[in-house]
């Protein structure tokens, strides 16, 4: 996505031509996204209250101070970090996998294909509802697989322990996204040039230096991308975590984005709201600028050899 | 590839193992709705749905109004579908074609909607939509999603732009046809794969979408059915297979669809993202 490709076209005539088509869309999202943003801006150092939105004192910094004293920051940051860690490492690493599975022939390879992006398809209200039910403690299936193997388990009451609850949410969101991963290194997949495969292997390499020497380098850009968006799309995941834990038990699940909506629609404290909303979009950003700057080292890196 | 004796066996228990994790939850979801109460709390679970309880999905559609549920939830996903690509083609046009100031701001801003999460935005959007009048209404929920839809898919049609040779357009050009004449006459049937994938996408997200059906919406009459299968939540009253089967009517119709029309979607995004 960072690449702006500069076209070849040359403006002929008239040069107000691509305004006018970015307009619409310039217009839009200045409405709907970033003018609320702005509000949020400002809303996070204002006094706010749920059910009084227009009374909004202004209180310079005191959200943020509160926040990072009183409030449960720290403990939240660590759970988001923990969360988003664990999504982009299993979620890409499982994709990956289960790309490299389904790239080799073999028979029904369309319908496999087909049949592992289920999870993507469905909604998260839907997966929120049958994994909660899946991880009942007394008459949920797991806890009944669990049982059956005869295991000294089976009686976990995965979403209410606060060492389980994390675990069990990030499990449900990596069996949900992981498909995502996989179509798009699987689309990757295809670009590996052959030659360079089969030269590894008359070379005598093993499937791990084929993997190195011909896929890897094919597939990275593209990996990379992934990692940066899942990483910034579990930052602001709701819907998912909010449905079967409402980030408890006890804190064990509050991302930044439950604590936001606790504080604005439990607490009614929108200024607090506001500011938590701010520091998560300042994590996203720097995560962002890390990223560009990771990954602009490594293309100049490899420019050089 | 050197396929030894051992990859030929694992293999296929290997994809057998993945596509059992893939189906599960959704093929527990619908024994679940096919388990009679008095099973669901046995001491071994039933591994298979009873087919005499297909009738719990009549009941359902009775006492619970899901039909209205899932038709408001395709209503929202319609209309997202149609105005995201209508707002998403002359902006990617732009961007795949043109060279202009403001071009890397255009980007950004649309990269950067993907760190803005609903849950922030949906407290000064309900504001603005007061003042517009389009709270609890299916039109405002449409303009809501249409906000976080336009900038993907923009981006995955501009994927697609940038793989249209120019000469295509420059015969067209010479003949004194206009830019809007070029994208809708020339380009638009080429991308045909990826605006049906770009459909795909939105339709989706419509039909996904929670917190602002949740948040924008009160009237009962308007619920959209992710609405309507969360406030099962944390409820107790209505019995758990009840509860599934309302899952399964919002979950299948969208799994069996994405199923037929997931070639033209992963060939159109791949299109678009994947170019690094």
């Amino acid at each position: 996505m960072a690449d702006l490709r500069p076209s070849e076209v040359r403006l002929e005539g008239n040069s107000w031509t691509p305004y006018l088509f970015a307009a619409p869309v310039a217009i839009y999202l200045i409405l709907f996204q970033f003018y609320p943003l702005a509000q949020e801006f400002y809303l996070s150092f204002t006094s706010t209250d749920l059910l009084r939105p227009d009374d909004n004192p202004f209180v310079g910094l005191d959200n943020y101070a509160f926040l990072f004293e009183a409030g449960d920051l720290h403990n939240v940051l660590w759970i988001t970090a923990i969360y988003t860690v664990c999504c982009v490492v299993f979620a890409v690493g499982f994709g990956l996998l289960a790309a490299l599975l389904l790239d080799a022939p073999f028979i029904g390879r369309g319908v496999a294909r087909a049949l592992v992006t289920i999870p993507w398809a469905a909604p998260s209200v839907a997966v929120a509802l049958v994994f909660t039910w899946m991880f009942n403690a007394q008459y949920g299936i797991f806890n009944h697989g669990l049982r059956a193997l005869s295991l000294p388990f089976g009686a976990e009451n995965w979403l209410d322990n606060p060492l389980l609850a994390l675990p069990a949410i990030l499990f449900t969101t990596v069996w949900q996204i992981f498909p995502f991963s996989s179509v798009v290194i699987l689309a990757a997949l295809q670009g590996v040039p052959h030659e360079l495969r089969e030269a590894a292997a008359i070379d005598g390499a093993d499937r791990f230096n084929i993997f190195k020497i011909a896929v890897w380098p094919t597939i990275q850009p593209t990996v990379f991308m992934l990692v940066l968006f899942v990483t910034i799309w579990s930052l602001r995941r709701f819907d998912l975590i909010w449905l079967m834990t409402q980030g408890g038990p006890i804190g064990a699940t509050n991302t930044m984005v439950i604590e936001l909506y606790r504080q604005g629609f439990v607490y009614r404290d929108l200024g607090s709201a506001a500011a938590i909303g701010m520091i998560g979009l300042t994590v996203a950003l720097v995560v962002t600028v890390i990223y560009f700057k990771v990954t602009l080292a490594a293309e100049r890196a490899q420019g050089k050899r | 590839m050197t396929a030894s004796p051992i990859s030929h066996t694992l293999r296929p228990l290997a994809v057998l193992a993945l596509l059992g994790i893939a189906a599960f939850p959704i093929y527990w979801m619908v024994v679940t709705s096919m388990t009679p109460s008095s099973e669901l709390f046995a001491e071994r679970p039933n591994l298979l749905p009873s087919l005499g309880q297909i009738s719990i999905y009549g009941e359902v559609f009775r006492t619970i109004p899901v039909a209205r549920w899932l038709w408001n939830s395709f209503v929202v996903a319609a209309g997202t579908t149609v105005f995201s690509i209508l707002l998403a083609i002359l902006p990617a046009y732009a961007l795949s074609r043109f060279r202009f100031t403001g071009i890397a701001i255009l980007g950004f801003a649309l990269f950067a909607t993907q760190m803005l999460p609903e849950a922030m935005l949906v407290v000064p959007l309900y504001s603005i939509f007061g003042k517009l009048s389009l709270l609890n209404s299916l039109f405002g929920l449409i303009l809501a999603n249409t906000a976080f839809v336009v900038p993907v898919i923009t981006w995955i049609i501009k994927g697609a732009i940038d793989g249209i040779p120019l000469e295509v357009e420059e015969a067209a050009r010479m003949d004194g046809c206009s830019r809007i004449d070029i994208v809708l006459a020339i380009v638009l049937p080429l991308i045909a794969p990826t605006l049906a994938a770009a459909a795909v996408i939105s339709f989706f997200h419509g039909w996904n979408e929670y917190v602002f059906a949740q948040t924008l919406i009160s009237s009962e009459q308007l619920r959209t059915a992710s609405v309507g299968l969360a406030s099962f939540v944390g409820e107790l009253s209505t019995p758990i297979h009840a509860v599934m089967a309302v899952g399964v009517m919002y979950t299948l119709p969208a799994v069996i669809f994405y199923l037929f029309a997931q070639r033209y979607v992963v060939a159109g995004m791949t299109a678009g993202s994947v170019k690094g």
